[in-house]
């Protein structure tokens, strides 16, 4: 009854997220003094990448798809069946290919390489910090001092020197793309085996920084409940150090579930930077292609696709974490 | 924004209000808490009586002083490189990624750039690009936290809806696609390093705004308060005399944390290649050191020094905030190893003693 | 109090020789419990009371062996049905040493009960995890028709059992807490300010629960700790004052209260317990001065720079323990004056 309120309430939250996203996506570019339209053929044309007779051919295109010769609120209607029937749009760039094509090529990389780095990033850093914050001492300087310095480094940082020194001197691992020239991508043993040889590394520089951050977060949460009313009563009713480190953990946990929440986007946007790094072919690298050939609708697709992807991942947290405080299903308001 | 930083790291740890002593009572005494016990010593002396100081005052750790000085150096380098350096950013100083010399101590770039004198450049402006947004961002996420926590009610619903739904999109791409606007404008103003930081300012104040709330809401409970509201105070000098005092050393850590996060934030942005334009940034050199194939080239002075500043520079914020915390919330605080070994020795000698005293007999009247 | 006590009603627990300091960031020690012997009868409730920081709460966590650093029980033993239990904190295996004795042999009520269960945890869960730990052989419903019986007994709901702590009244809160850490008929319960953060009633219903509790000999005895003395004056049978991390006097409580030997007491009851109008315009400057820093106490008497009492003596040497019966008192002035009350306008003011 109260969990049903909670994830209600929350649902109606994220709505007005995704209606604010959506809303910034139609209108960002067209607060812009100028046609957008114009300026972007504009330097198409100067590029020197697309005739005349495509230039027309894009401008009519982008026209009569956006509507830009009706009112506003016209475009906008427009703009919102346009996504909601999942028509991104045609490519500036790669014309005449469709801007659903190109995403839907580099969606399942991003998916495979991020979905298991923050995951297990999570978890891995939640361990860590929590054992750091018990065992105290040497444990606790020398995690705790190692996952700052991970956690302070951007991904793309930490990236590139795994990238020199594992790669490029150490030759582990091949120094960029997702897989070997010449093949192409299916569902074989050799195809999977080959992508893993170059997955490696670009998720052990993701997953390393997941960990650093989480275990930060962890150890001061920790610290915090070990000093709790409920630690000391459990003591002194003689429950064992086991359970009561149980008691902490579930409870330094919460916290470290919203934090998930309010980081995923922080996440999925550096984990995009890092793709450029290692010209890994998923939305990152898309994104960079987009953005140095003014390919707007595809970047106005690739962030939406991410703004409804972040704001989805926060709402399924944000219910698991209704699940697990009992003291949300009380409908206690307050906090968010 | 962009990658790093925990943007929880200032959330209210459990579910209590106030996490720290640092709203408690006097934000002075809390550099002279040396975390003594609160059973044993003296008494509570209040808000109204500072505890004098003692010893060396501040009471900080060792990683306190790593961090200033690293934010040292870089800030040595950026500001007072230039004037001992001999090579600008701009000027052709030899070929494409020519290696380290006694000349160019980092080499050149891809365009013949000295790479030092490139990295000096780059470093000033990022660090002024993250300075400037971080003001701007605590500026604006102080204001409407405290708005928000002080005032309460229907502003605070609706000033934390407004704070939740923006928390809630990745900035990034709010970024991406504002830059992406400026980028194809006429403002030229908003090309440039200040505007934006500019649009990193005021993007990324949300989650100070939360989290001031938090503490604000609480300070807006304490006694004092109602003094100041007794004695026909209005609101503006509230929230600024008698609200803002009792977070200062909270916003100053997370003043700290948006500076860091601006820097990356634009740095993420400058590698996409929406940095500003016609200038040098941190970000701009590993872009071009990207696009041009240094990595493959092994040209490793083209990119490792602005990563590794960027590391340095992040690192050492972050390194600060927590130290601060410390400071602020010595419950942080783990004893060094080698006080602690001294302090059981300490203890055993005393237990013996105790042990060999007899028990206090009675003295019949 | 060893030698003369007059085998009165049989001795339920005694400790001897109790020091304990806190070691904050490892610097400096503070001794907080200074060389402190108590003992409680069989069936009685013991009151332990003085100001804040006193180190009453810091004498109960050294009995109820979960002293955790910074602080450190340096010495001390206590004896309790049949065991002898060496209290010190100092070795590594403390902790696992003094667990099974907790929660069985000697009990914690504790301070400020709002936040003494997790809160994500049911009530029933930890009832299940208090008895399992000590008796693994139970079982699960062993243990929930255990609480289920107990709560019966002391007309409590029992619904509560299936509840979060934050879903209970404050008052129902602490009650529950009182039966949990009763739950396995400890000999000896530590309740640590129990009532301190209740309404009246509330208060009064868990004071009533407690003497119900000691009547039905759900526990051999209790250490009732708090610096509300009105309270203490109706729940205990005998009353330890504390000043300092020093026991001052002790006695049984209708005698202490109406003739107090110590200064310290005299003063501590001038301030509260008479509430008329002249003694509460006095109870404001009650005893000047505050307690002393423990990091560096006064020498002799602790109490002397306070006390309109004090001699020379007083600040050279410690006072000596001086009484009859179960009432004791240290302090010089006693000495000097046997038999005599400490008279209270002279403390007062």
């Amino acid at each position: 009854m109260g969990l049903g309120r909670y994830i209600g309430k929350k649902a109606l939250w994220y709505g007005g997220a995704l209606l604010a996203a959506i809303v910034l996506n139609f209108i960002l570019p067209r607060l812009v003094p100028g046609n957008p339209v114009d300026t972007i053929v504009s330097s198409l044309a100067r590029g020197g990448s697309v005739t005349a007779d495509q230039q027309q051919k894009i401008y009519a295109s982008f026209v009569s798809q956006f509507g830009l010769d009706k009112p506003l609120w016209q475009q906008f209607l427009i703009y919102l069946n346009n996504i909601v029937h999942g028509n991104l749009g045609v490519s500036f760039s790669a014309y005449p290919v469709s801007v659903n094509h190109l995403v839907g090529q580099a969606v399942p990389w991003t998916l495979a390489i991020q979905l298991p780095s923050i995951i297990i990033g999570w978890i891995i850093g939640n361990a860590l910090g929590a054992i750091a914050a018990f065992k105290g001492g040497r444990w606790d300087s020398g995690a705790f001092t190692s996952s700052l310095l991970l956690s302070a480094m951007p991904y793309y940082c930490l990236s590139i020197i795994l990238l020199y020194f594992l790669a490029l001197k150490a030759g582990l691992f091949p120094v960029g793309g997702a897989y070997s020239y010449g093949l192409s991508p299916g569902f074989n043993m050799q195809f999977i085996t080959d992508a893993l040889h170059y997955y490696w590394l670009p998720f052990l520089s993701l997953v390393l920084v997941i960990i650093g951050g989480q275990a930060v977060g962890m150890r001061s949460m920790a610290i915090y409940e070990l000093g709790s009313d409920y630690v000391n009563f459990s003591r002194g009713l003689g429950i064992g150090q086991g359970k009561i480190v149980g008691y902490i953990f579930h409870n330094a946990m919460l916290p470290q579930i919203t934090g998930l929440a309010l980081s995923i986007g922080t996440m999925v946007g550096g984990a995009l930077i890092t793709e450029l790094v290692f010209n890994y072919p998923g939305m990152g690298t898309l994104l960079f292609n987009a953005i140095s050939s003014n390919d707007y609708p595809v970047i106005q697709s690739i962030t939406l696709i991410i703004t409804v992807a972040v704001l989805f991942a926060n709402f399924a947290v944000e219910v698991v974490y209704g699940i697990v405080d009992p003291r949300i299903r009380a409908a206690k308001t307050g906090e968010k | 924004m962009t990658g790093i930083i925990p943007t929880d790291a200032l959330e209210p740890r459990g579910n209590e209000e106030l996490p720290h002593e640092v709203a408690g009572t006097d934000v002075g005494t809390q550099f002279t808490a040396d975390g003594s016990p609160a059973a044993g010593s003296a008494p509570d002396s209040g808000p109204t009586a500072p505890k004098k100081r003692r010893r060396s005052g501040l009471n900080v750790s060792p990683r306190f002083w790593v961090a200033i000085v690293l934010v040292a150096f870089v800030m040595l380098l950026a500001f007072v490189g230039p004037f001992v350096y001999p090579y600008g950013p701009n000027a052709a100083a030899g070929g494409l990624y020519d290696p380290p010399s006694a000349h160019h101590w980092l080499g050149t770039d891809n365009f013949g750039h000295d790479v030092l004198g490139v990295l000096i450049a780059g470093s000033r402006n990022s660090l002024f690009n993250g300075l400037l947004a971080g003001v701007i961002a605590t500026t604006i996420g102080v204001f409407i936290g405290i708005l928000a926590g002080y005032v309460g009610g229907w502003l605070e619903e609706a000033l934390m809806g407004i704070t939740n739904v923006v928390l809630a999109i990745p900035a990034l791409i709010v970024l991406i696609l504002i830059s992406v606007s400026v980028q194809n404008s006429n403002i030229s103003f908003m090309k440039g390093i200040v505007g934006l930081a500019l649009v990193i300012g005021i993007t990324s104040w949300p989650w100070t705004a939360r989290a001031v709330r938090a503490q604000a809401s609480s300070v807006a409970t304490r006694e004092h308060i109602d003094i100041a509201k007794l004695s026909g105070a209005r609101l503006p000098s509230i929230m600024a005399l008698d609200v803002f005092p009792y977070l200062a050393s909270y916003i100053v850590m997370a003043f700290v944390l948006q500076v860091a996060s601006a820097i990356l934030a634009e740095a993420s942005l400058s590698m996409l290649g929406l940095g500003p334009q016609g200038t040098n940034s941190l970000g701009i050199q590993l872009h071009w050191a990207l696009a041009f194939q240094a990595m493959g080239s092994g040209a490793w002075w083209a990119f490792f020094p602005p990563t590794i500043i960027l590391t340095l520079v992040s690192f050492a914020l972050l390194l600060l905030q927590s130290s601060l915390d410390e400071v602020f919330n010595p419950r942080l605080r783990r004893g060094k190893k080698k006080a602690v070994k001294a302090a059981a020795a300490r203890r055993a000698a005393a237990a013996r003693r105790l042990a060999s005293q007899p028990v206090p007999e009675r003295a019949t009247s | 109090m060893t030698a003369l006590t007059a085998a009165p009603p049989e001795l339920l627990m005694r400790a001897t020789n109790l020091n304990a300091a806190y070691s904050a960031d490892g610097t400096r020690d503070v001794p907080a419990v200074d060389a402190v012997s108590l003992e409680v009868p069989r069936g009685q409730i013991l009151g332990l009371a003085g100001e804040s920081g006193c180190g009453k709460s810091t004498l109960g966590n050294t009995l109820a062996m979960i002293a955790n650093p910074p602080l450190y029980v340096l010495s001390g033993t206590l004896e309790i049905a049949g065991l002898t239990i060496d209290l010190s904190t100092l070795d590594k295996g403390a902790d696992a040493r003094h667990r099974p004795h907790r929660g069985q042999i000697v009990s914690m009520l504790p301070q400020g009960a709002m936040n003494s269960i997790s809160p994500t945890l049911r009530i029933r869960d930890l009832v299940c995890d208090v008895v399992r730990a000590h008796d693994r052989s139970k079982s699960r419903s062993d243990a929930l028709d255990l609480a289920r019986d107990r709560l019966t007994m002391l007309g409590m709901p029992v619904r509560v059992l299936d509840q979060y702590a934050h879903q209970l009244s404050g008052g129902m809160r602490q009650r529950m807490v009182t039966v949990i850490s009763t739950l396995l008929n400890p000999q000896l319960l530590i309740a640590d300010e129990p009532t301190s953060a209740l309404d009246v009633s509330s208060q009064k219903a868990l004071i009533e629960m407690l003497i119900h509790m000691v009547d039905e000999k759900i526990m051999g005895g209790a250490i009732f700790i708090t610096h509300d003395l009105p309270v203490l004056s109706m729940v205990t049978d005998q009353l330890a004052i504390m000043y300092a991390g020093r026991i001052v006097e002790t006695g049984p409580t209708a005698e202490l209260v109406h003739s107090a030997r110590h200064p310290y007491t005299s003063a501590l009851l001038a301030a509260v317990l008479d509430p008329t109008r002249e003694t509460r315009t006095k109870t404001v400057e009650g005893i000047p001065g505050s307690p002393p820093n423990l990091a560096n106490p006064p020498t002799g008497c602790r109490f002397h720079p306070r006390c309109p009492f004090a001699m020379e003596v007083c600040a050279r040497q410690d006072p000596p323990l001086v009484g009859e019966g179960i009432h004791s008192a240290s302090c010089w002035w006693a000495k000097d004056h046997p038999h005599e009350t400490v008279p209270l306008q002279g403390v007062s003011l």
